[in-house]
């Protein structure tokens, strides 16, 4: 027997008990609310790969990132990062805690937002 | 095309700055520890462009749903939660809209209640499901031969 899985049909079903009236859209327009929130919890673990490009330093994972495939990132958390070594694997790397570093790179810095 | 550097787990770290992945190495471009600079300068952006350099495990938002035969893209744990969440919303512009006090106290009350039952089953939920880990533990011991 399979796992019980809602439907967006399903959740207007039981909504429209209690709101016979309430419309499709806007009530899919909720759901995605709910979605965007239930974002917050780890219930979709993703991974991507993106290209490392010489002296840059930051790479964008705004809403709008895209991985090398040109896929959407949609990231909310990243859990961990690995750097492709001379042999071709993925080796973990270790997230930095101090970030004041001293040197910085101006030239890519066109991720971060500059002032209007 | 592979990287040059050998030990990526010593010489490159990762950190986060608002939407920004920052990526610093000190190795230069042959994978060599950089000796050009001084110590005050040696973590630096990484030297050389690599394909699919940089792999990400992370927490995605779940697929938008766009029409009425769409499943959520969430574990099931979670759906009673997304009904929950759309009756308070709904529940609430009830309370906005009608013009009887009575009811209008009425219909926030029951936002309320639906607003508590979504936050439950959220943090809840998500506690619980943040890994399906289970079992017994098993500490794997150095190899001392």
């Amino acid at each position: 027997m399979s796992v019980h899985s809602l439907t967006v049909k399903n959740i207007l079903s039981r909504i429209r008990q209690v709101f016979p009236d309430a419309q499709e859209n806007y009530v899919i327009n909720l759901i995605n609310d709910a979605l965007v929130e239930m974002g917050y919890y780890s219930n979709k673990i993703a991974h991507a790969k993106i290209s490392a490009v010489a002296n840059q330093m930051w790479y964008d994972l705004s809403d709008g990132a895209e991985d090398s495939s040109g896929n959407k990132l949609e990231l909310n958390k990243v859990k961990r990062v690995y750097l492709m070594d001379n042999e071709g694997d993925y080796i973990q790397i270790p997230r930095l805690t101090d970030t004041n570093l001293l040197l910085t790179d101006i030239t890519s810095e066109s991720a971060l937002e500059a002032p209007d | 095309m592979a990287s040059n550097i050998t030990y990526p787990d010593k010489h490159a770290v990762w950190f986060i700055e608002g939407n920004n992945l920052c990526l610093v190495t000190n190795t230069d471009s042959s994978g060599n520890t950089s000796t050009t600079t001084s110590g005050r300068k040696t973590w630096k952006a990484i030297q050389e462009s690599v394909t699919d350099g940089v792999l990400m495990y992370y927490n995605a938002e779940p697929n938008k749903v766009s029409s009425i035969e769409d499943s959520l893209d969430i574990d099931n744990v979670f759906e009673k939660g997304i009904v929950e969440y759309v009756k308070k919303c709904l529940y609430m512009d009830r309370a906005g809209k009608t013009p009887d006090a009575n009811l209008s106290q009425v219909a926030l009350a029951m936002s309320q209640m639906h607003d508590r039952s979504w936050k439950e089953i959220s943090v809840k939920a998500g506690m619980q499901k943040r890994d399906k880990t289970g079992g017994t533990r098993v500490i794997k011991p150095f190899n001392m031969t």
